[in-house]
């Protein structure tokens, strides 16, 4: 169908916008573009972004700084273990003098919520994240508040052999799209980050907040994310999103229920097998990427540059060990899938 | 599924007179494909124009002109108020597939007035010009007018299957082979335009292809519904020609048919078989023997039919049509069998070489007084018959008595000086044939000219063109002699038909030969017949005394050139003849046109029926209906079932598009190299590789890749797409040269 011309044309009239935008990631977050790109294609796809790494690698820079040039309305919230649901939420308290209960707005009612250290935070009040990244709603007191558009949960976390964290429940990991994992910077990057630091005196966190004004309206953002659900899929690729989640699924589904595919072709992967919530992310991550690559159309480039951080967390077996691991490495489970799923030919026909 | 429906309010695009119009319009069209309509419409009036009144063609002509005016003005529009859009991408796209609606700014009322009036002349006309043509009439007005409200999708089916009808009634008047060519290729065109409609992005070539493509597979059908489809004779009474040019007329006057000479149109072939075919100066074909003379122009005789004395006399008539009319019985002179397939001429009568008796089927021919045939019905298509002629044998030795007078009758008086003259030859010559003999013995020795631009005779008199003007065409020499055989006293009569023919084939004075002769309008003759006490009636060609050339081996090329003059056509038969190559091209597409007459025309009723008998033996008709109702449907059942499985086993097995069996081939030769696709690498990641190991291939390589990721995954138009598979096909020759180079 020829009909495409509005995703090309905001394509077209959002380049300036997003280069922009990645260009003062880069300037923040040294050494890293692939995840500075990795990061805003998940906030274009609205999805929720998981930042996973050692204390003291610039997660929360990060997450600051996608908050701030996408001109959206942030607060940040540090997770601690004390920290109760209602903080996060919100709560009602008693006006003396009107004699009402009055809404006590927490801080999931900014359209970019930052927790920090989420994993340091007890179950209970993860889960109070939870309703309100699946339904973009919180209900306080029986009473059910729609949050803003968009909306965003940048979440930082610190890998789970630190001492005095909790692990996210499995349905939670499963509702952010994307975990990312910034790694050590190279020596060059790091280097660079000390010239900035002794050039810019008492730089402190707040110094780079007042930097970073917006670079993007409201409306152009929203315009994007539109765009991008609406960019084209050709049927090669959806071949091989659905032949790469279906490759997970050995160990748990009885027979291969893709035509031609058989498990006798497939290799035996040790993994947790992907939901179809998943290979929506997955497509939907890709489209971002592909519209940031100024395409109107998904590659399989697309879908591989995601894969790793788009599913790795919701394959592996074990809470992950490594750190910075969200380059191609050969021994992970989501690359492995990836090896055995032929690119040409996604559901092995003859 | 390509079309675009309208979905903007864009403020008065143009096209549309009212903007309230726009919610009843869901179909519209790109210029290039109004035009495409357009120009078939032409091509489709163009076909049957000749069969219309003047009148008539130029209302289409003019209703085409307001249309093609109107589609002008329209585009003028479109252009002007082109919407301006940010994106030079999105600007483009808009131009290759400009909505536009089909002339529809003509007031409904004003058409309606125009439709109007123009039933009321066809109405008015119709008594004159007879119920086909006037049916004919409202089918191309019709047509015309229907492409003024093209507004829904139907309409478009409308105009279509009008097309098409207007198309398949151009073949009631010409059946010939190229006629039926271009016919046919009309088709193609009709369907090529209405693809075009639904697939506007392909390239009209490519429409044209797939056109011819269904079309060949739908030959099979064909051909069974060719040989089973029964044949019925025509619901409307097929009107008799009234132009010269389409045979001979019923009455002669001097000029008639040098009018008729100048048309290359064949009237009919004779086939001999294995025979001999006689020589050409024997070969006079009859047609019409004309006895009633009045002084200006020759015609049948009718009094038989007006006396009373006859009509009284019943068994007198018969024995005096039976005298008239040939009977084999009595003459041992060998037979000449022949076939005769005569083209459609509208008119009645039929051809024999005198005299002659049916050989074959007899019905549909009947036997006419003075040895010629008529056919019982008008011939509308190519009909076929067999005769048996015996050459030489005389006619009609004894002759009634109201035949001589009727051949001895002239108006006294009207040609004065020709009755002195036949008076002065009576007196000298008391020999009949001698005195025949010195008449075309005087033509010849005086100046006479055999012309095919006589001069005008007042009143068709006589007199002025044998002692005035002395040049004149066959009926002129026909005329005149026999006037001055009928004034002396001697029973004759004028007779029209053909002479000669041309041969198509092989040597025509051996046996065994497979040939034809093919008798075009212009071996139109006159001669005229003398009966001769104890000899019957004998043939006397005047022509022959002043052009011998025209009776032995026919038209001498002086004739030839005068033809061309008066025809102007581009390709006269002239030069034709004059050149050996396109002669010979000539008489091979006769000679095909001769086998599509006799084997797909000349396949009628009786021939189906004779097949099936042949095939199925004697039934009843009913059954035969049955049996071949039955076996079309199992057919065409097993046929589409056969179709289905074949579909689905194409179904259960993907097929590799080009591009990706281009990309196949060019990673096997990248891994005869040593350098394999690993199977999770993308197309892009793999080009980068090869980059890195092999420079001299980047550039091609990574081109190659490119256009099959834009090929494999990106959502193109299939134009292009073909052009990107062309652009792909280039980039791998590239790339295999520059590999062959390297090794």
């Amino acid at each position: 169908m020829p009909q495409t011309p509005p995703v090309l044309d905001q394509i077209q009239t959002s380049q300036q916008s997003i280069t922009a935008i990645l260009n003062k990631i880069e300037t923040v977050v040294l050494g890293k573009p692939k995840e500075c790109r990795l990061a805003l294609a998940c906030l274009l796809a609205q999805g929720h972004l998981l930042i996973e790494d050692l204390p003291g690698m610039g997660k929360t820079t990060l997450a600051h700084v996608l908050a701030t040039t996408l001109g959206l309305s942030y607060q940040r919230t540090q997770f601690t273990n004390d920290l109760l649901p209602a903080d996060v939420v919100g709560f009602s308290i008693f006006d003396k003098e009107t004699n009402r209960f009055e809404l006590h707005k927490g801080p999931i009612f900014n359209q970019v919520v930052l927790a920090d250290e989420i994993n340091r935070a007890s179950p209970k009040t993860q889960s109070a994240l939870l309703e309100a990244m699946a339904e973009q709603q919180v209900s306080i007191d029986g009473i059910t508040h729609e949050l803003p558009t968009p909306f965003f949960v940048i979440a930082t976390q610190n890998p789970l052999f630190h001492a005095g964290t909790y692990p996210l429940p499995e349905s939670q990991l499963d509702r952010f799209m994307m975990r990312l994992s910034l790694g050590f910077p190279d020596l060059k990057a790091e280097k660079q980050i000390l010239l900035s630091m002794s050039q810019r005196t008492n730089q402190t966190l707040q110094n780079v907040k007042v930097d970073n004004e917006a670079m993007i309206e409201q409306e152009e953002l929203i315009a994007i994310q539109d765009a991008v659900t609406q960019i084209n899929v050709s049927n090669d690729v959806l071949d091989y999103i659905i032949a790469l989640s279906h490759v997970s699924r050995r160990a748990y589904s009885g027979q291969a229920n893709v035509a031609n595919m058989t498990w006798d072709n497939t290799p035996e992967i040790n993994c947790k097998p992907l939901s179809p919530r998943a290979s929506k992310a997955l497509l939907q991550a890709a489209k971002a990427m592909a519209f940031i690559d100024n395409r109107d159309y998904v590659l399989p480039d697309d879908v591989q540059a995601v894969f790793y951080v788009v599913c790795q967390h919701r394959l592996e077996m074990q809470p992950n060990q490594q750190i910075g691991s969200n380059q191609r490495d050969s021994s992970s489970v989501a690359n492995q899938i990836l090896n055995c799923v032929d690119v040409l030919n996604p559901l092995g026909y003859s | 599924m390509n079309f675009f429906k309208r979905k903007t309010t864009q403020p008065s695009s143009g096209c549309l007179g009212k903007g309230d119009n726009s919610n009843k319009i869901n179909f519209s069209l790109s210029i290039k494909n109004t035009w495409l309509l357009w120009l078939c419409q032409c091509l489709n009036i163009a076909v049957i124009a000749l069969e219309l009144s003047t009148w008539m063609l130029a209302i289409i002509s003019l209703s085409l002109v307001w249309q093609a005016l109107l589609l002008h003005q329209n585009r003028d529009r479109v252009k002007a108020k082109k919407p301006i859009k940010t994106g030079i991408q999105l600007n483009h796209r808009q131009n290759t597939h400009l909505n536009k609606q089909r002339v529809t700014n003509v007031a409904p009322i004003l058409l309606g007035i125009f439709a109007l009036l123009g039933c009321l002349a066809i109405a008015i006309t119709a008594k004159e010009v007879g119920i086909l043509t006037s049916m004919l009439h409202l089918l191309c007005f019709s047509y015309v007018l229907k492409a003024f409200e093209l507004k829904a999708r139907s309409d478009f089916y409308q105009l279509f299957l009008l097309g098409l009808f207007v198309l398949a009634s151009s073949l009631i008047f010409r059946q010939d082979l190229a006629f039926t060519l271009i016919t046919f290729t009309l088709l193609v065109i009709n369907l090529a335009v209405l693809l075009q409609l639904f697939s506007l992005e392909k390239a009209f070539a490519t429409n044209i292809k797939v056109v011819v493509i269904l079309l060949g597979q739908s030959i099979l059908l064909a051909i069974v519904l060719f040989l089973v489809f029964p044949r019925l004779s025509p619901f409307w009474q097929v009107p008799l020609a009234k132009s010269a040019e389409t045979g001979l007329p019923d009455t002669v006057k001097p000029g008639d048919i040098a009018n008729l000479t100048r048309s290359t149109k064949l009237a009919f072939r004779a086939d001999f078989g294995q025979q001999k075919a006689p020589a050409y100066s024997q070969l006079y074909w009859r047609a019409m023997v004309l006895e009633d003379y009045d002084g200006r122009q020759w015609s049948k005789q009718k009094a038989a039919r007006t006396t009373p004395s006859n009509t009284v006399a019943g068994a007198d008539k018969s024995s005096n049509d039976k005298s008239l009319t040939f009977d084999a019985s009595t003459t041992d002179v060998l037979p000449l069998n022949y076939q005769v397939i005569v083209e459609p001429s509208f008119q009645k009568y039929l051809f024999a070489l005198a005299p002659a008796v049916v050989a074959g089927d007899k019905s549909g021919i009947k036997a006419q007084t003075g040895y010629t045939f008529s056919s019982t019905s008008v011939i509308s298509q190519a009909k076929s018959y067999q005769l048996a002629s015996y050459l030489t044998a005389p006619l009609a030795l004894e002759l009634s008595q109201k035949s001589k007078q009727v051949n001895l009758r002239f108006p006294e008086g009207s040609n004065p000086r020709l009755e002195q003259f036949a008076l002065q030859l009576q007196h000298n010559y008391a020999d009949v044939q001698a005195r025949a003999q010195a008449v075309l013995t005087f033509i010849n020795k005086e100046k006479y000219a055999y012309t095919l631009q006589p001069q005008l005779l007042d009143n068709n008199s006589l007199d002025q063109f044998f002692f005035d003007t002395q040049s004149g065409f066959c009926v002129h020499y026909a005329s005149a002699f026999t006037f001055l055989m009928r004034a002396s006293g001697v029973p004759a009569r004028m007779v029209t038909g053909y002479l000669g023919g041309e041969y198509n084939g092989d040597d025509a004075q051996q046996f065994n030969s497979k040939g034809h002769l093919s008798i075009y309008q212009y071996d139109a003759h006159a001669w005229s017949e003398i009966w001769v006490a104890g000899k019957g009636w004998l043939r006397i060609d005047p022509t022959s005394a002043v052009d011998p050339q025209r009776v032995n081996s026919g038209w001498s090329s002086e004739l030839l050139q005068q033809q061309s003059a008066l025809n102007n056509d581009l390709i006269s038969l002239y030069q034709l003849k004059n050149s050996a190559l396109l002669n010979a091209l000539r008489l091979q597409f006769d000679a095909l046109d001769y086998q599509w007459t006799r084997w797909v025309i000349g396949f009628t009723t009786k021939q189906q029926y004779n097949l099936f008998k042949n095939l199925f033996g004697k039934m009843a008709s009913w059954k035969l209906a049955l049996v071949i109702g039955v076996s079309l449907i199992i057919s065409m059942a097993t046929f589409m079932l056969f179709l289905h499985l074949l579909n689905r086993a194409k179904h259960t097995q993907q097929v590799l598009s080009k591009w990706q069996v281009v990309y196949q081939k060019a990673l096997a030769q990248l891994a005869k190299q040593g350098m394999g696709k690993p199977a999770g690498m993308t197309v892009n990641d793999f080009a980068k590789q090869v980059r890195e190991q092999y420079p001299e291939l980047a550039i091609a390589f990574t081109r190659l890749s490119a256009s099959y990721n834009s090929l494999c995954y990106q959502t193109l138009s299939i134009n292009e797409q073909d052009k990107l598979a062309l652009t792909m096909q280039h980039h791998y020759r590239q790339f295999l040269h520059i590999l062959k180079k390297q090794s």
